[in-house]
């Protein structure tokens, strides 16, 4: 906006300045190079035990180094150019009052987007392959699930669970205990629908989550969170050894699909994805609605005090205790309710029941903005979506690397994730200019 | 009962075992004591440690040693390891913190960050180095007895890890406790603004905090794939374990993750031989909930300022 | 307002999408003369993709040697699917096969994966042969499609403890599996018939790690005649070591999964590994005289010496292959079905031919030695306890 009025020998001598390399200049240079000559080693060959750099020395032989450097330096001029062009161009942002913004976010954008949303989520799989659709089902829909429930967790109470997944395997579980005379060893006398069990699954993780929390939760940040992944590990493992009862590790087969018969409505889930994505997409709007009525209500106000300032939230008469068992028991229980799905369809053994696979759910919900009811599951389809479209286009073997790198670009680019709540977004604000937390958690290098 | 017959040793592996455990939780300590958050890819620092120093012997004496030639060799894998946990972990800080930290950013995304790194590092290592193990040379007798404790056979390696251990646990106490920037480190572990103030680089302590524990995790890493092997996800585990003494021991506290280490791996072998190897793992996390119910601050308490 | 919506898609998609086509033996893509061969197997992830390359190099050379020599008349190509031997990936892998209209599948390879992707094959009415899917279930389960040429857990279970029994001697024996669903049922068939023969057996298992300094004490406490390990080498090596380092004397056994030459260099060298059994229902390909040509071949192409069930993949390929030429220049899916049960070829690693189950047929089992650094074959279990 002040370019507009130096005279000409003054905007002159200003670009001199502009274009010396400023030291941030110099450390984007050496950043640029050595990104070049990773990105180089990822895509290069691979190497082995034997001769272990030999990968390496292959993949930055002379002409390909170059090739790759030159990229590098390439990417630095055109940063260095962003921030000098970058000035002069950009327009003088203009300065709307709220009253202009809510003018021109007339009332009805909001339902049309969301109707919008809910179009191409109900078309969209319909048009893809069945492995895509048995990937929306397995990886996408069930870890959205799985996401709006740690977010209540997380993102709401702001406590850390790296153990949540234990409550999917126990909603797994209690499906083939109520529902299969022959999937678990241990069963129930009497064989109901599945349908019956969702309740039931919903009782049992919410008690599970009860019971883990009722002690654990007097525990300050990390303690809870080491707390909660021993649990996790807890559970997987007796899974895994309680053959009489679980079937240990050859799993769970042959829980009878879902089915619905009341009265003239008679329909059976059967062994293709697509219906038990509509099902998924069906629980996972009304989670979603009830969720942000959640966040929006007395409960969910009292959580996100409980988040920022847990002492001052305890002063000001919020029984902290009883709300964090709250948020504990209401994520575990959406949790058993995405594990009620997944074991109907037939198949599941204890390895879906991983570290790994919690650390996937937290880093889906963080991802996609923590917090955030649409970023979460926004989330899951960015980067469940990511891991299956990579499937094909890197080796099988090189695809985690580039999972990481995503994940970890993101963090640092944009640390609030995808479409951070607008309550978040505000107090990440505050906390970069020093004043409060950025979480319940305090922050790093502010010690208490 | 055979518990009682393999009682000593038991607790001779569990010791062993746990010392290993303590050398990889001091650089979880250590971060945590400055930065309060978990470093989740300091497994892999562990696991690039172990590969250099196991790739550095091999190439230096392709046969192996014997005598005084293999105490050379075990002291040579040792700074090897050491140096390139300390660059790897330097690397990771600059990359994976540095970013987030100019920006302010919340706890979770630093822990996000490090699991995007950790899953970047193992899987490029498994590119690299291959994905089966990699054994070391050999550079002693491994069957020899060294001596015996009751009825417990002490071995060379026996020896070596708890040496090793040791020396590390001293220099480390010595650094933070004598030492111009152990003594910045507790100051920012304190209070990192109060540090600030009083002309202490905040900055440069936490890189530095980085690279005293990669140095450590390094030379943890040479000792475990010089004992066992090395692999591209051999840091997981011990990671997982050794974060765990941690805060058994109380998190942020240097003695306390030594001791956290060594319960946790002498719990392992008695429960491992009581329960059932299936059941080691069950054991460990059971006592480590039990601790902090009744300890909710682990054995010690934390505070890398104070108890250290 | 939004969930009205929903119900109705939900209902009206349920009409519409129930049945597609099931049974479908859509004639296959020949198109452009060429016929596409699925592979599903761990390629990535935590569940050893090892393996999984082991399995897909066998059946690159496969295809490649069928395409060099013409044997059919359009050309063989690879369609791999990466499932991470996990359960819930087995499906998505499962179906993209499928959705790519592959003649046939080899894989998946973990029982896991296999019990979770078959519904999908047999739906699709394409044949899936296992290389090395062992779980003993896996051909009672109903799956129309799936065969395997591998023999089940209680075969090579029953043999190893008759061994053991009878010209081992042993009196104790010390029973380990690695708590996976392979391991889990080889001990467990191991372990019962070693019980029928009067052996005493104490049973452990542990999850798949480096440090079996405490397991060693517990295992040596007992001070066992034998000692079988039920899962790969990838931890019997660590455990051979550790067993060795700690002064054990006995016996010292594993299974298929720990028969690879990869187990001489994780247990430290042969010092370690000298002396320890293997049994497994294959011959080997890397010490077989008839299979040097293979071993190079192999080699030639991926780079690295075939591992454990590289040999076992090539052979179902090839017997595929054998099959195709039977079936014109436009096999479909259910030909190849019918036609490759009732296959008759002898392969590198045994003789392919299956029971109505599904079973590869009279499976021998092997004993080898690691001698000197080496592993040889001592012959058939069978023949060693005449």
């Amino acid at each position: 906006m002040s370019t507009t009025s130096v005279s000409p020998p003054q905007a002159g001598q200003r670009l001199r300045e502009v274009w010396r390399p400023t030291k941030a200049d110099r450390g984007r240079f050496i950043a640029c190079v050595l990104l070049a000559l990773v990105i180089a080693i990822v895509t290069g060959k691979d190497g082995s035990g034997d001769q272990p750099l030999q990968g390496i020395k292959e993949s930055l032989h002379l002409e390909r180094a170059l090739f790759f450097v030159l990229g590098g330096i390439a990417l630095w001029v055109l940063l260095v150019l962003g921030r000098v062009v970058g000035p002069l161009m950009r327009a003088p942002r203009m300065q709307l009052s709220a009253a202009t913004n809510r003018a021109l976010e007339p009332r009805w954008a909001r339902p049309l987007l969301y109707l919008v949303l809910l179009g191409v989520a109900i078309w969209y799989p319909r048009t893809i392959s069945t492995a895509g659709q048995q990937s929306l089902v397995n990886d996408v829909a069930i870890y959205a699930l799985l996401g709006l429930g740690l977010n209540v967790v997380v993102g709401f109470a702001g406590l850390l669970d790296l153990g949540y997944i234990a409550f999917y395997a126990i909603g797994a579980y209690t499906t083939s205990y109520f529902t299969s005379k022959t999937a678990i060893p241990w069963h129930a006398p009497f064989i109901w629908n599945p349908f019956f069990i969702f309740p039931i699954a919903l009782i049992a993780a919410a008690l599970a989550g009860v019971i883990l929390g009722g002690p654990t939760l007097r525990l300050r940040g990390d303690y809870l969170a080491i707390v909660t992944l021993g649990f996790g590990e807890i559970v997987q493992l007796l899974a895994k050894n309680a053959q009489g009862i679980t079937n240990g590790a050859r799993g769970s087969f042959g829980t009878p699909p879902l089915s619905i018969h009341l009265g003239p409505i008679k329909y059976k889930w059967g062994l293709s994805s697509l219906p038990y994505y509509y099902l998924l997409l069906g629980i996972i709007i009304l989670v979603m609605i009830a969720f942000s009525a959640l966040n929006r209500s007395r409960t969910g106000r009292a959580l996100a005090a409980i988040r920022e300032d847990e002492v001052a939230a305890e002063a000001m008469g919020v029984p902290t205790l009883r709300y964090k068992l709250m948020a504990f028991a209401i994520g575990a229980s959406v949790s058993g309710f995405a594990g009620v799905i997944f074991a109907t369809e037939q198949f599941f053994d204890p390895s879906s029941f991983s570290f790994q696979a919690s650390i996937l759910v937290l880093t889906v919900v963080i991802f996609g903005g923590m917090g955030s009811i649409f970023g979460v599951v926004l989330g899951a389809v960015v980067l469940q979506g990511l891991l299956y479209n990579l499937k094909d286009t890197v080796p099988a073997n090189d695809r985690y690397i580039y999972f990481g790198a995503v994940i970890m670009l993101m963090m640092v680019f944009r640390p609030q994730g995808l479409l951070p709540s607008r309550r978040r977004s505000r107090e990440l604000a505050l906390s970069e200019v020093g004043i409060g937390h950025a979480d319940g958690m305090g922050s790093p290098t502010d010690a208490p | 009962m055979s518990f009682f017959h393999n009682f000593w040793q038991l607790t001779v592996d569990g010791l062993s075992t746990g010392s290993l455990y303590a050398v990889i939780a001091l650089g979880y300590t250590l971060v945590y004591g400055v930065l309060q958050l978990i470093n989740f890819a300091h497994s892999e620092v562990f696991m690039f440690g172990g590969f250099a120093g196991l790739f550095a012997v091999r190439g230096v004496a392709p046969g192996g040693g014997t005598g005084w030639t293999s105490v050379g060799l075990i002291a040579f894998g040792l700074i090897i390891g050491a140096l390139a946990g300390g660059l790897s972990a330097f690397v990771l800080e600059r990359t994976a913190y540095a970013p987030l930290r100019r920006r302010g950013a919340p706890k979770l995304a630093y822990l996000i960050s490090a699991i995007g790194a950790s899953y970047f590092a193992f899987n490029l290592a498994g590119k690299e180095f291959g994905r089966q193990n990699v054994n070391a040379p050999g550079l002693y007798d491994n069957n020899k007895v060294l001596f015996h404790i009751f009825s417990a056979k002490i071995q060379i390696r026996t020896v070596l890890i708890f040496g090793v251990a040791i020396a590390m646990l001293v220099l480390l106490d010595r650094l933070v406790n004598a030492t111009r920037l152990g003594k910045a480190i507790r100051a920012v572990a304190q209070d990192s603004d109060t540090a600030s103030l009083m002309g202490i680089n905040v900055n440069r302590v936490i890189v530095f905090t980085f690279i005293v524990g990669g140095l450590l995790a390094g030379a943890g890493g040479f000792l475990y794939a010089q004992v066992f092997s090395a692999s591209y996800t051999m840091g997981f585990l011990p990671g997982i374990k050794a974060f765990t003494a941690a805060v058994l021991g109380g998190i942020g506290n240097v003695r306390g993750a030594m001791l956290g280490g060594i319960v946790l791996g002498v719990v392992e072998a008695y429960g491992g031989d009581l329960l059932g190897g299936n059941y080691v793992d069950v054991v460990a996390f059971l006592v480590l909930v039990l601790v902090l119910l009744f300890r909710p601050s682990g054995l010690l308490g934390e505070r890398l300022g104070r108890a250290a | 307002m939004l969930l009205p919506l929903a119900l109705a898609a939900c209902g009206s998609s349920s009409k519409t999408t129930s049945p597609p086509a099931s049974g479908g033996s859509s004639s296959a893509a020949a198109s452009g003369g060429t016929v596409t061969i699925g592979f599903q197997g761990p390629l990535s992830g935590p569940n050893s993709p090892q393996l999984g390359i082991n399995g897909v190099d066998g059946v690159k050379l496969a295809i490649q040697q069928a395409n060099d020599a013409k044997k059919l008349p359009y050309t063989l190509k690879l369609d791999q699917s990466d499932d991470q031997g996990s359960a819930d990936q087995g499906p998505t892998a499962a179906r993209k096969l499928v959705d790519d209209k592959v003649i046939a599948v080899v894989g998946p390879m973990f029982s896991g994966a296999t019990k979770a992707s078959e519904p999908v094959f047999s739906q699709a009415g394409i044949l899936s042969v296992s290389p090395s899917a062992t779980n003993v279930a896996l051909t009672t389960l109903g799956f129309k499609t799936f065969v395997r040429v591998i023999a089940p857990d209680n075969v090579q279970g029953k043999f190893a403890a008759d061994y053991i029994a009878q010209k081992l001697k042993a009196k104790k024996v010390f029973s380990l599996d690695d708590n996976t669903d392979y391991g889990t049922g080889l001990s467990k068939y191991l372990e019962a018939e070693l019980k029928a023969k009067g052996v005493s057996v104490t049973h452990d298992g542990i999850d798949p790690t480096k440090d079996y300094t405490s397991e060693t004490t517990k295992i040596i406490g007992t001070n066992p005649d034998a000692v079988y390990y039920s899962g790969y080498y990838a931890q019997f090596g660590p455990l051979a070591k550790a067993l060795k380092g700690a002064g054990y004397k006995g016996a010292l056994l594993s299974g298929d999964g720990s028969n690879d030459d990869q187990f001489i260099k994780d247990a430290g060298g042969p010092a370690n590994a000298n002396g320890a059994y293997l049994t497994c229902a294959c011959g080997d390909a890397n010490i077989d005289p008839k299979a040097v040509a293979f071993v190079s071949a192999y080699k030639a192409l991926n780079g690295a010496n075939p591992g454990t069930y590289s040999g076992e993949a090539y052979d179902a390929t090839n017997a595929l292959i054998e099959v195709l030429k039977g079936l014109g220049d436009k096999p479909t899916a259910s030909a190849v079905v019918d036609a490759y049960k009732k296959v008759d070829y002898t392969g590198l690693t045994k003789q392919i031919k299956f029971t109505s189950a599904g079973e590869v047929a009279g499976s021998a089992v092997y004993l080898y030695q690691v001698k000197d650094g080496k592993r040889v074959v001592l012959g058939l279990i069978s023949d060693l306890l005449k």
